[in-house]
């Protein structure tokens, strides 16, 4: 799957592995320990974060900030606050449509599919890794090829192999969970088997009362000085966030 | 004065100054076969262009949905009847094709690109370019074929290879966005590389289903011959009532107009070439008729008429053109013979491309354009030899004879 699906159940709607920990599921499988991460999201009805994202290149690294709002798993808002320069500029995401809207420009632009694989706010992510949705999972094959002990926990290995009419790129994908279901690492190979991303989990501590990867960066293999990292700065996991959030009215900040 | 007698004494004094008539006959002969062979360079050239044009999936008639040039999408598709083509005349065509054709996006791990996403039925495609590529791997088996055939240059920006899966973005009939993976069978190979960047094909069958529709967005044809245009375009309009049935030359305007200034072209170049010719001819006969002022003379002082002297300086030079004539056209045969079968420009690969013209260049002889040049040459000779000829009887026998 997607950098995205990662990316997004982290941004769009939070994994709360605290609570996961108490009823493990008896059986652990591939399947289980993706959809019990991604099934954690659905009790959350509506969330609030506020985050830091780090564009690192080898000639500049320039930092920006947001905050997102998100209410279940298909909408959300996202929000630049910093610098100046980039402030009021967002982006929303209704299911699989998006829109963005520059401040400069004044007016919103629906994101036409030759756009959708461009990249977001000159990040490592694409607009694509933003818009996709779980269901994205019914293109894959998934396994565990791996266990270990490591730090008190279970470090799982899931090894996720497109179907040959998926709409995915890439040769496999690999994800090395945690049985708390903190994401450590995926990466993305080609079609030789040769990793060309990677999403790391730099570090993991508490927020908004659970335990999560606080720090995740999305590096290229092949130029390893080029990555995005998205930090958490707050959240909110139950924030009430009001249906009209999520219009383009909203988008561009008139409320 | 007998015809015979003219022609008889022609002949001699033609002999009595070889030197100078073969320069002159050689003169004519490069001439006229620098003329033919040029031109069947820049016929070469309007065929080639017409050629490419007609197999970059135009075809030479085309039928369209209105509305379809200003926006390619699947909306401006239309549905084409079985037996649409019971009243074209099987023989004046070669063959036709329908194609769905909708603006893509592909993608590899690495890169992405915009693309023309074209879905075949590559049994028809005998009509197109399609027909005579190289393809590494295996060319699409059938409409249903679940594959992508990508050009050589694409596969390289992509950073992919035969066997390679390829994911490909595009608009359904619905409006909303279909993607999938497709295996890449084959990676072919085109004469211009813009057509490799430009052309994904997959099987029409599997383009429908993608995009969830039963429509195409054009019927291409290709005819035997030109001249059957008007004829199938007319019975094509009839057949697609409410759709643009195009010809090539509305879909590719530039290359028509290139096309039609090839025609000027040719004839500016023969009358830049024979002026130039017909100078030398003219220099020519004058210097010969001036050096027989005196024998011209005499004749006129022996009792022949002055129409008779003109008529003899024009049968003179025109038996040197004539034969010159004839000369060169064997040496255009010749020089014609060596390159017919194509002239390898790829060294200039590049330069080419950017316009769009094939690297292989094939010169095309017409028949019309060897008449043409032959017959005008003819007259032109004629025209030159009287000028000359006049002054010969504009002077008193008397006062030639006495020089």
């Amino acid at each position: 799957m997607g950098a995205a699906i990662w990316f997004f159940a982290c941004v769009v709607a939070f994994i709360g592995p605290g609570a996961l920990a108490d009823d493990e599921p008896p059986a652990v499988t591939a399947q289980s320990l993706i959809e019990g991460a991604l099934d954690l999201t659905r009790g959350i009805e509506s969330s609030y974060t506020e985050m830091a994202m780090v564009i690192h290149r080898p000639e500049w690294e320039r930092r920006m900030e947001l905050v997102a709002w998100t209410q279940g798993r298909e909408d959300a808002l996202i929000r630049f606050t910093a610098p100046e320069k980039d402030a009021g500029t967002a982006t929303l995401k209704k299911g699989e449509r998006m829109w963005t809207f520059t401040p400069k420009h004044k007016r919103e632009i629906r994101l036409p599919s030759s756009m959708m694989s461009q990249s977001w706010a000159g990040s490592d992510f694409s607009y694509n890794d933003l818009s996709r949705t779980d269901n994205y999972l019914r293109y894959y094959d998934y396994a565990i090829t791996g266990t270990e002990q490591r730090d008190g926990h279970t470090i799982y290995t899931l090894t996720l192999t497109p179907h040959d009419d998926a709409p995915v790129v890439w040769g496999k994908e690999e994800m090395v969970m945690r049985d708390d279901y903190v994401m450590i690492s995926q990466t993305f190979f080609d079609q030789d088997f040769k990793p060309l991303k990677q999403m790391q989990t730099m570090d993991i501590g508490e927020l908004g009362g659970r335990t999560i990867p606080l720090t995740m960066r999305m590096a290229d293999f092949e130029d390893l000085d080029r990555w995005t990292e998205m930090r958490y700065l707050s959240a909110d996991f139950d924030a009430e966030v009001d249906e009209g959030m999520f219009t383009t009215f909203a988008l561009r900040g008139e409320r | 004065m007998p015809v015979k007698l003219l022609l008889q004494l022609s002949w001699r004094n033609l002999w009595r100054h070889r030197r100078r008539n073969t320069i002159l006959l050689v003169a004519i002969a490069i001439a006229v076969g620098g003329v033919l062979l040029l031109n069947s360079m820049l016929r070469g050239m309007q065929v080639n262009m017409q050629e490419t044009v007609i197999d970059n999936l135009t075809g030479h008639v085309k039928v369209l949905q209105p509305g379809y040039l200003d926006d390619p999408s699947i909306a401006h598709g239309f549905e084409v009847a079985r037996d649409w083509d019971a009243e074209l005349d099987p023989d004046a065509i070669v063959g036709w094709t329908s194609r769905i054709r909708v603006p893509a996006v592909i993608m590899s791990e690495r890169e992405t690109r915009g693309v023309q996403l074209i879905g075949v039925d590559p049994a028809r495609e005998s009509i197109s370019f399609l027909d005579d590529i190289v393809i590494d791997g295996e060319a699409l088996g059938s409409p249903e074929d679940r594959r992508v055939l990508v050009g050589a240059a694409l596969a390289e920006q992509l950073e992919t290879k035969v066997g390679r899966r390829l994911v490909l973005i595009t608009q359904g009939a619905d409006g909303r966005n279909r993607e999938a993976g497709y295996r890449i069978a084959g990676v072919y190979r085109a004469e211009v590389a813009a057509l490799e960047k430009a052309f994904v094909f997959t099987g029409a069958e599997t383009l429908k289903n993608m995009l969830d529709t039963l429509v195409v967005t054009e019927v291409s044809v290709r005819l035997a011959d030109d001249r059957f245009e008007p004829g199938i375009l007319a019975t094509m309009v009839d057949a697609f009532t409410g759709l643009d049935v195009l010809s090539w030359r509305d879909l590719e305007p530039q290359a028509a107009m290139i096309a039609e200034f090839m025609d000027t072209a040719v004839f500016i170049y023969f009358l830049v070439i024979m002026s130039a010719l017909v100078f030398g001819l003219v220099n020519t006969l004058v210097t010969a008729v001036m050096e027989r002022v005196r024998e011209l003379g005499m004749l006129r002082a022996l009792g022949m008429r002055p129409r008779s002297v003109v008529a003899q300086v024009v049968v003179e030079s025109s038996l040197v053109m004539a034969v010159g004539v004839a000369g060169g056209v064997l040496i255009a045969a010749g020089a014609f013979a060596l390159v017919a079968d194509g002239i390898d420009l790829t060294a200039f690969d590049e330069s080419l491309q950017s316009f769009g013209v094939r690297p292989q260049f094939t010169p095309v002889m017409q028949t019309g354009d060897v008449v043409l040049v032959v017959v005008l040459s003819l007259v032109l000779g004629l025209l030159a030899s009287f000028y000359p000829a006049r002054r010969a009887v504009k002077q008193k026998p008397l006062d030639a004879l006495r020089r």
